[in-house]
């Protein structure tokens, strides 16, 4: 268990819980032909949500100390596939599906230790034309295409 | 009509030429997702979901809802097989519910018996989705027929009776598997709410009209938070792999497993139709029933062929259990199943009583499938098994990046929007940090698709009592239903005060 991940989650949920709360409140409170409104449920559960947040923080204190596990840690890999992710999530529409895909494919390869150039850009490529081909013009589903700039 | 009559039109709609397609991608790729150690059952199917919803874009509504609920039920009881190669073959278990495995499985396999291990488990595993293919023909009738005539009152308790019993079990905290759960039910709050027509927690942001789409959250938190925590560990890849060599098992071996197997696929069945206690726990209680019940106990851990057959069986015959619940009641009593309802919700399709009288199709369909698909994963699984095997080593440096490019790529065809992409990746790094500190998945996801039908059920409840909460205490199955929901929650709470161990449910 670790301590100080759930002392920060625990004020993390509270104020998750609060701020539906909050929200609930600005809510209308009753709906035509019912006794109870649209604020209830939230409004509910934000608040078992603070109570169990109250106990989990509670809880922490009978932790016993614990030696952290000894991996290998790979951070660096992650943060670069976790930026390169969020990039290719962002420029998916405007660089088409197939530009996206290669690039993003091709910088994971790598980052995961893919040493060589050739069956990395194939693989690459492969996948992304192949998924492309048989999703659009096969089985007729939506994905964009080439960038309007290269025709 | 009878329920034969039934079975017989699920088995026309399951031996359609397509169908039988589908269930055969679905068992090869559920038995390949059991093999490779980084993605689950769980995963797996989070991440065929949008994959499968763009396969049978081009068919009927009712008949694309029962092809993709065949797929994605084979990639579920394949993965059960598929967990137990890698356990028997690298004493890794390729999924949670395969742990048990390890123990004997692993040593039959120093012992140069690791092929009648794996066809000893394939034979175990057939057999348990047979006892359960009976099971569900015979108990969904009479089930689905008597909660038909539960009201919003009886079905808000039940489905609250279904979160405590999962969060109960859920983890190694209950209070964090309790956190998961009720964000769930938050998060599901979010959008129009469908009673009043009132946006909640909206913002003005237009793509949260209509609430966070079930789909991306799925894949974020299964999907890609595995292939996270898998880049950020670095699994090493395997050392050895021990040759498989002779696959048929002996006559000897047979008439040893027999009882395990007839005992574990019995006892999985009814665990699995429990909700909360999933094959992980299956498993484990008929592994130590086998060990009780041995004349000699002290074999067990060494390589006994009882050790494999009975929890392999066990774990096959809960997720063939675990549909009972699903399709008759319409609550989900796992992780897994919760997905599959996504899928069926995703088509229109309410799983509940109803599901059998309004689409019989689908509720048989699967049904019957489910057996061609344990058939098939036998004939294909005795002279593939080597095949299989070499999945094993297939190098994570391919495989992850692709993992993340198929969740992007099913999302967006569903969705076709970048919010929702966006909401993936973080979905994926949140999904990373909450399993590394023992907050369990299966809960939110369970909370996040329960939600809208708990809270209408309640607000329907209350509307009926004039706001009268007493109401669920008033009616007796109702609070028949929530004593059993305290009690689920209490007792672990009071074992674990005795100092006693109380076997959790990792997979969920």
């Amino acid at each position: 268990m670790n301590k100080t991940f759930d002392r920060y989650a625990s004020v993390f949920f509270a104020l998750v819980g609060a701020f539906f709360v909050n929200g609930s409140r600005q809510i209308a409170t009753s709906a035509y032909g019912s006794e109870v409104g649209p604020n209830i449920f939230p409004l509910f559960l934000g608040i078992i949500l603070i109570l169990l947040s109250i106990r989990l923080f509670y809880e922490t204190f009978s932790y016993k100390q614990t030696q952290q596990e000894k991996t290998a840690v790979n951070i660096k890999g992650f943060v670069i596939m976790l930026v390169a992710t969020f990039l290719y999530a962002i420029l998916l529409e405007p660089i088409g599906y197939v530009i996206s895909t290669f690039l993003f494919l091709t910088l994971g390869f790598k980052v995961m230790g893919n040493k060589s150039w050739w069956k990395t850009l194939l693989i690459a490529l492969a996948f992304s034309v192949i998924v492309y081909v048989v999703y659009v013009k096969i089985l007729e589903g939506t994905l964009p295409g080439l960038p309007s700039w290269l025709g | 009509m009878s329920v034969m009559q039934y079975l017989a039109d699920g088995f026309s709609v399951a031996l359609q030429w397509q169908n039988i397609l589908f269930a055969f991608v679905g068992v090869v790729i559920g038995t390949a997702v059991g093999v490779l150690p980084g993605i689950g059952p769980m995963s797996g199917v989070a991440l065929l979901l949008p994959v499968t919803a763009s396969m049978t874009g081009g068919l009927p509504p009712e008949q694309a809802a029962a092809s993709s609920l065949i797929l994605l039920a084979g990639v579920y009881y394949g993965a059960m097989y598929g967990g137990s190669t890698t356990s028997i073959l690298i004493n890794t278990p390729g999924e949670s519910s395969s742990v048990v495995t390890t123990l004997d499985g692993y040593q039959m396999a120093k012992k140069g018996k690791a092929g009648s291990a794996l066809a000893i488990s394939a034979i175990g595993s057939f057999v348990a989705g047979v006892v359960a293919l009976i099971g569900l023909v015979f108990l969904a009738g009479p089930l689905s027929e008597a909660a038909i005539k539960f009201g919003p009152a009886e079905y808000f308790s039940l489905m609250i009776l279904g979160l405590c019993a999962v969060s109960g079990l859920g983890g190694k905290s209950m209070t964090k598997a309790l956190i998961m759960t009720v964000l769930g039910l938050l998060l599901a709050t979010i959008g129009i709410d469908t009673v009043s027509g009132v946006s909640r927690f909206t913002y003005d942001i237009p793509e949260l009209y209509q609430g966070l789409e079930f789909l991306t959250i799925a894949v974020g938190l299964f999907a890609l938070g595995e292939v996270f925590k898998t880049i950020i560990e670095k699994d090493d890849q395997p050392d050895e792999i021990i040759k498989v060599g002779r696959v048929l098992p002996t006559k000897e071996d047979l008439k040893q497993s027999a009882g395990p197997i007839a005992r574990g696929s019995i006892l999985g069945f009814f665990i699995g139709v429990l909700p909360g206690a999933g094959a992980t726990l299956a498993s484990f209680f008929s592994y130590i029933l086998e060990k009780k019940i041995s004349k000699n106990p002290e074999k067990f851990g060494t390589g006994a062929i009882e050790g494999v057959a009975a929890p392999e069986s066990a774990n096959n015959g809960a997720s063939g259990g675990a549909m009972i619940p699903l399709l008759t009641l319409g609550i989900p009593g796992s992780g897994t199943t919760a997905i599959l309802m996504g899928a069926l919700m995703m088509y229109n399709v309410q799983p509940g009583p109803l599901l059998f009288s309004d689409h019989p199709q689908i509720a048989w369909g699967l049904i019957a499938s489910m057996f061609i698909g344990n058939l098939m994963l036998l004939i294909l699984n005795m002279p593939l098994v080597k095949v299989f095997a070499k999945i094993i080593e297939t190098p994570s440096k391919y495989l992850l990046p692709m993992i993340i490019a198929i969740s992007i790529f099913g999302v967006y065809a569903v969705q076709i929007n970048t919010f929702d992409l966006i909401l993936l990746t973080c979905c994926g790094v949140a999904g990373y940090f909450f399993v590394k500190n023992d907050f369990p998945l299966a809960p939110l996801v369970l909370g996040l698709i329960l939600g809208p039908m708990i809270e209408n059920n309640m607000r329907r409840a209350l509307t009926t009592s004039n706001g009268d909460f007493m109401i669920f205490l008033q009616k007796p199955l109702s609070l028949i239903f929530l004593i059993i929901a305290l009690l689920w929650l209490v007792i672990p709470i009071l074992m674990k005060k005795r100092g006693k161990k109380v076997v959790i449910n990792v997979e969920g």
